[in-house]
């Protein structure tokens, strides 16, 4: 276990590595923006009339400070690097005074409850089928959902998202289209606001799943197709061995590898949050978090965000690489 | 010989048809082959690469997918129950028989063992269902039939890919034979493995099936593999059995033109003349030569060969061949 503890500790290295140069790229992009947000703020606290001049360089002072602008770059940069590692992004420009963090606290269950629910259906049940029918090539059905998932694939999230909304919100109104929840219901865990939740999910989760299941289901239908002319699918075939042992242990199993890959890849993109989904159904995510504070030129939100999507994108990637060898026995550390 | 065979093999014939843009395409891979396998017998099957013996193999074995089509004749087992052949059988009888009646040991056993489970696993998954008993009772037999094929229990515990090519071949070779069954597929078992390797398995499969008394039927393209091991032994020439017989008569007294050519090409040791190769190349077999295939490359074609096929003529006990020109023409 030396070589794979030593891997370990250098996969972990390069994790933390990763994570510090994406944070760094973050923080020069969203310095470089023409928008400069303490005077931003001063303008909008002077637009209600008359400020004297020394209140002025008084507020300007302090909101540099709490802006982590004060002193030269070297200096911003150190403090901003303080600031991180007490998990603290300043507060928000668009939501003064409110800090960055509660901003993002608070979005984030809704993103991660909406998308780690459709990734996971849209995993399990595309790989399945998608499975099935590489398997059992002339089922009906499995073809009829292959064609289906084929002609669905390609349409652009936002046609699918917005037909969804058209069809359940105007034409048969039966589910809400925008929001997280219903606005007159309290929030916290009450059977009304779980059950408005759940209503209010409906239609995102759904367009989610719609656009998802279909490229988890083709890659698996092709995988699976090379996978049963193998020749120790073959052999298994004719040496008798029951159909289910066939397909779990022989077929999926063999085929999953790639797939798991790329389910570690979208769950750590949840903590991108689904911009387009969370603007077309008005959801309280990390997505509408984002664009809003893109349009308000809201760095500390705009950083605090990305930094949340490096650490989730670079921390799933790490963890499947830490477990791979246990879903194929051939990958070896290397001593 | 009064004893039931095995297995008989009667006019079959399996063709590939595909048709593509309207471009009709009827390749004669198993063309009308009867030949007989006596229990307790290696049979061998020989001829060069796309004879159609691995062909011939699939269609005795029942694994006939398009663009493979049987097109008559059977291959008749005598522990399937009369007139019928394995493809096409009920799946229940099938399962019933595969691995404890007939196993198989492929081409290119390389890759025959499932890469992402255990030994021990794929033993549980091919032949627990037949030999029953517990877990340990089985785990037991395992390690015993491994033993006899020299190798160690430890095998069970490793994955396909942490095993050497010889010890990958013997492992299958165990678990082809660990249901002890009456009939087992070798096609091309020893191709891919080095001579000293190649030794040890040749003798492993005669030895195992000296004691189970199996049948095998063992195809491969290596004449001294065939010399070595088999007691029978039929030559196929594009899709067409030409002559069967056993091992030792057509190596003696090669009667087809073309199987001499096969036998005269072997290197004998202490013989210095130089060995002189057929001309011309394997016919297409999408538009086989008129009459006996083997009349364009044959010395001793006459007309007939062109325009009349061969039959079998048996021409001594256990003898048979398919030549217009081999003496004894007289039917």
């Amino acid at each position: 276990m030396p070589a794979y503890f030593n891997f370990a500790i250098k996969r972990l290295w390069q994790f933390v590595l990763v994570v510090f140069i994406g944070i760094n790229i973050a923080y020069v992009i969203t310095h470089v923006t023409p928008i400069d947000p303490v005077e931003q703020s001063i303008s909008a606290v002077t637009s209600f009339g008359n400020t004297s001049p020394e209140a002025i360089a008084d507020m300007r002072r302090s909101l540099q400070e709490l802006y982590g602008l004060k002193g030269d770059w070297i200096e911003q940069y150190i403090s901003f690097w303080r600031r991180i590692l007490q998990a603290d992004f300043g507060p928000s420009l668009s939501a003064f005074p409110a800090p960055v963090t509660s901003l993002i606290a608070r979005a984030l269950p809704w993103t991660f409850g909406l998308l780690a629910f459709t990734t996971l259906v849209s995993w399990s049940v595309g790989n399945l089928l998608g499975a099935l029918a590489g398997y059992y090539r002339n089922n009906r059905s499995l073809k009829f959902f292959g064609v289906l998932a084929m002609a669905l694939h390609p349409v652009p999230y936002y046609i699918v998202a917005l037909s969804l909304m058209i069809v359940f919100g105007f034409i048969w109104p039966v589910l809400p289209i925008t929001g997280g929840s219903a606005m007159d219901v309290q929030q916290g865990w009450n059977w009304q606001f779980v059950a408005s939740v759940f209503h209010h999910s409906v239609l995102p989760a759904l367009s989610l799943i719609m656009i998802g299941i279909g490229s988890w289901f083709l890659g698996m239908r092709s995988l699976v197709s090379n996978i049963i002319t193998e020749d120790y699918v073959v052999y298994a075939e004719i040496g008798g061995v029951a159909q289910s042992r066939m397909m779990g242990s022989y077929i999926i199993r063999n085929a999953l590898a790639p797939q798991v890959t790329g389910l570690a890849m979208s769950l750590g993109g949840i903590f991108n949050g689904a911009v387009i989904t969370e603007k077309i159904f008005g959801y309280p995510g990390l997505g509408t978090l984002l664009v809003d504070g893109v349009y308000a030129g809201d760095y500390g939100l705009v950083l605090g965000v990305t930094s949340i999507a490096i650490i989730g994108v670079s921390l799933s990637v790490l963890v499947i690489d830490l477990i791979y060898p246990l879903i194929d026995p051939r990958v070896q550390v290397a001593s | 010989m009064t004893t039931q065979p095995i297995l008989r093999v009667d006019h079959l014939k399996a063709h590939f048809r595909s048709s593509y843009f309207g471009v009709y395409r009827e390749v004669p891979a198993v063309d009308d082959i009867s030949f007989d396998v006596a229990p307790n017998e290696i049979f061998g099957l020989a001829g060069e690469s796309s004879s159609g013996k691995t062909t011939l193999m699939k269609t005795i074995a029942g694994l006939i997918t398009p663009p493979l089509e049987l097109i008559g004749g059977k291959a008749q087992f005598s522990f399937m129950p009369p007139e019928t052949n394995l493809y096409g059988a009920d799946p229940a009888q099938l399962a019933r028989i595969r691995w404890s009646k007939l196993s198989y040991i492929m081409q290119g056993s390389m890759n025959v063992l499932n890469p992402l489970r255990q030994i021990r696993s794929i033993f549980r998954d091919f032949a627990a269902v037949h030999i029953g008993g517990s877990n340990s009772d089985f785990e037991t037999k395992t390690v015993n039939h491994l033993s006899r094929l020299r190798l160690d229990p430890s095998v069970l515990d490793a994955y396909p890919h942490e095993l050497s090519g010889g010890m990958r071949q013997r492992v299958t070779i165990a678990l082809a034979t660990i249901c002890r069954p009456d009939f087992i597929i070798a096609d091309e078992p020893t191709t891919a493995l080095d001579v000293i390797v190649q030794k040890e398995v040749l003798g492993m499969i005669r030895s195992i099936q000296r004691e189970m008394g199996s049948s095998v039927l063992f195809v491969t393209h290596d004449m001294g593999v065939h010399a070595a091991l088999t007691d029978k032994l039929g030559i196929m020439y594009a899709g067409c059995l030409v002559e069967a017989g056993r091992t030792a008569d057509i190596f003696n007294a090669p009667q087809h033109p073309y199987t001499r050519h096969l036998i005269h090409s072997l290197p004998r040791i202490g013989d210095t003349v130089q060995r002189t190769g057929l001309t011309g190349t394997p016919p297409n077999l999408a538009n086989p030569p008129s009459g006996c295939r083997f009349h364009p490359r044959c010395p001793l074609a006459s007309d007939i060969c062109r325009t009349e096929r061969p039959m079998m003529r048996q021409i001594a006990t256990e003898h048979r061949v398919a030549c217009h020109a081999v003496a004894g023409d007289d039917a």
